[in-house]
């Protein structure tokens, strides 16, 4: 039986890739090259596109300005491009448990940290994959009254804050869930939660609690900072305190997930043990 | 030389649940231990400690030199084939080993070449480029060993590795198993169910039940400890069967003897289980029957084996 080179006499052997550059590479081959991203991507860009013909042509929906439109239609790639994030997040963790293989990865000398920081960046790909198949619908759009580079500017920033938010969300639970089926549900309950401000009346998100209510909430204060950039085509600084919460909540949600995983990377699911 | 497994008190329970209890043992170099117990008695929960995906509640232990604080630096030096390990259904067998590779260290040119020679080793050569959803269940589990070998481990565990396999696949795995501990110097610690296949491969053995160690050392010291009954079927020519009974029956360590119904000439005997003759038992009764002219046409010793020794053990705990 012929022998692998020792650990110890692997130097030659070895390049410098830590193990989450090399864990991200795999789950980009899987995601992309075993077709999931290329479904969630192709739905995505069916939806994107439905909405941007029907804001351009539908005698109903075509009242609205051109600015308002391509507003309407980042927003909707904003929100859509997140849920896809969150999607393939909550199924890191969860997902490797229940396929079986989750036991292997836990074997290799790679951190379970880098193992998380892998995952959550393959699951960010597919928001820039959303993002760049949105580029187009905004130019159509917003070409005419001049808006595109600040739509397209504020959409990445904004997009790419809430797509972190969200993937960070996902992995956490993804953590935690004893099912994936657990994981999914719940990491789709909280989203549908964190949207649920957009539905209520323009005099109830005027009120101060409303306000309140948009401003802590990164999905509506995210989007709100988008419609201020393309809508009322204010400054960038101008109401740069809705960016707030997409900020924090990005960044404490990809902290608490760098961190929880480190602990809570598990063959089983829960918070015991 | 220190030993390649050295595991001292460990135990890992959850909550008021005890999996595994004051765990002690230790594994050389080249050698083979086999793991036996019933379903529950620990020995996978052992080993997800010993290869720390699990943290010990209490004790210590040293893999290949390295104390158990150093989690990252053991699980660069063993190599793992867990019970129910899941394999991605739409990698190539390659791909699978490859990304393994790359995860201890080896750049992708390194990484493909220790692939493809551990593919071949494993007999899965012409295989390497198939997705592994269509790989057999004994493919797999050569591709999970395979994957076990990436970092030339020092220490290789291996849960339940013949599981669900037709005999002719066991058969291909156990010399795998033979071949990592006589050529690649490492150090086998072989969970089993299956009694037969640890007494033909294993130097050593180690029986846990409900999370003890209630046995260890060789087959034939096993089998002593448990002073399982004995007996033996012997056949003497039809005519001699009355003689035969009346030889052994006076016989030192001999309890009972018996004509089977029904088949002429075919004798049961016991053995007193206290005793620690071994096969001189049968030795003196067979003298017996000679000597009182019995004509002896053959004879089988029961109850010396392993599996009587598991059973008793297990069901006495």
């Amino acid at each position: 039986m012929t022998q692998v080179a020792h650990p110890s006499e692997q130097t030659q052997a070895r390049e410098s890739t830590s193990g989450w550059l090399v864990v991200f590479s795999q789950e980009m081959r899987d995601l992309w090259l075993g077709g999931r991203g290329l479904v969630l991507s192709f739905a995505f860009s069916l939806l994107v596109g439905i909405i941007a013909y029907l804001v351009a042509t539908n005698t109903d929906l075509n009242f609205l300005e051109q600015r308002e439109s391509t507003s309407l239609t980042l927003q909707v790639a904003i929100a859509v491009g997140g849920l896809l994030t969150l999607l393939v997040a909550a199924d890191a963790v969860s997902g490797e448990r229940e396929r079986g293989t989750l036991e292997t990865l836990l074997l290799t000398p790679v951190s379970r940290r880098e193992i998380a920081a892998g995952k959550l960046l393959a699951a960010l790909s597919l928001w820039f994959a959303a993002f760049v198949i949105t580029v187009p619908y905004v130019w159509f759009l917003g070409h005419g009254v001049g808006i595109v580079d600040e739509a397209l500017v504020a959409g990445l920033a904004v997009g790419t804050l809430v797509a972190v938010f969200l993937a960070s969300l996902g992995l956490v639970v993804s953590c935690f869930a004893a099912s994936n089926r657990v994981s999914l549900s719940l990491s789709l309950f909280v989203l549908l939660a964190f949207l649920a401000p957009t539905q209520l009346p323009a005099g109830a998100q005027q009120a101060w609690a409303g306000d309140l209510l948009l401003r802590v909430n990164p999905l509506t204060a995210g989007e709100r900072y988008v419609s201020k950039i393309v809508v009322n085509g204010h400054g960038w600084t101008e109401d740069i305190s809705w960016l707030l919460s997409p900020v924090i909540g990005a960044l404490v949600l990809a902290t608490a997930a760098v961190l929880v995983s480190g602990r809570y990377i598990r063959l089983r699911g829960g918070v015991s043990g | 030389m220190s030993a390649a497994v050295e595991a001292r008190g460990i135990a890992k329970r959850y909550g008021s649940l005890v999996a595994v209890e004051d765990l002690s043992f230790a594994v050389e170099s080249g050698e083979v231990l086999g793991v036996l117990g019933p379903n529950g008695a620990g020995k996978t929960t052992a080993i997800r400690v010993l290869t720390t995906i699990l943290q010990p509640t209490h004790g210590e232990f040293n893999v290949a030199g390295i104390p158990h604080t150093r989690p990252a630096e053991i699980r660069r030096r063993v190599g793992v084939l867990p019970e129910s390990a899941g394999y991605p259904e739409r990698q190539t067998g390659e791909e699978y080993l490859q990304f393994h590779a790359r995860l201890f260290g080896h750049s992708r040119l390194s990484a493909r070449s220790v692939a493809r020679t551990l593919l071949d080793e494993m007999g899965l050569g012409e295989r390497r480029q198939s997705l592994i959803s269509t790989y057999s269940r004994g493919m797999r589990q050569r591709l999970g060993i395979a994957r076990a070998l990436v970092n030339d481990p020092q220490v290789v565990f291996l849960d339940e590795p013949t599981l669900g396999l037709d005999p002719a696949g066991q058969r291909q795995i156990l010399a795998n198993v033979r071949s990592i501990a006589s050529e690649r110097g490492a150090a086998v610690l072989l969970c089993s169910h299956l009694l037969a296949e640890v007494e033909e491969n294993c130097s050593r053995v180690m029986i846990l039940n409900r999370g003890h160690v209630v046995a260890e050392g060789t087959v034939a010291e096993i089998v002593r400890q448990a002073a399982a009954p004995r007996s033996a079927r012997l056949q003497v020519a039809g005519e001699h069967a009355e003689r035969a009974v009346a030889a052994l029956a006076g016989t030192a360590g001999v309890d009972r003897v018996e004509r089977s119904d029904g088949h002429a000439g075919w004798l049961k005997v016991d053995f007193s289980a206290a005793t620690e003759v071994g096969d001189a038992q049968l030795s003196v009764a067979v003298r017996k029957l000679l000597d009182a002219g019995v004509e002896l046409r053959s004879f089988e010793l029961e109850g010396a084996r392993l599996s009587d020794a598991f059973l008793a053990m297990t069901e006495a705990a």
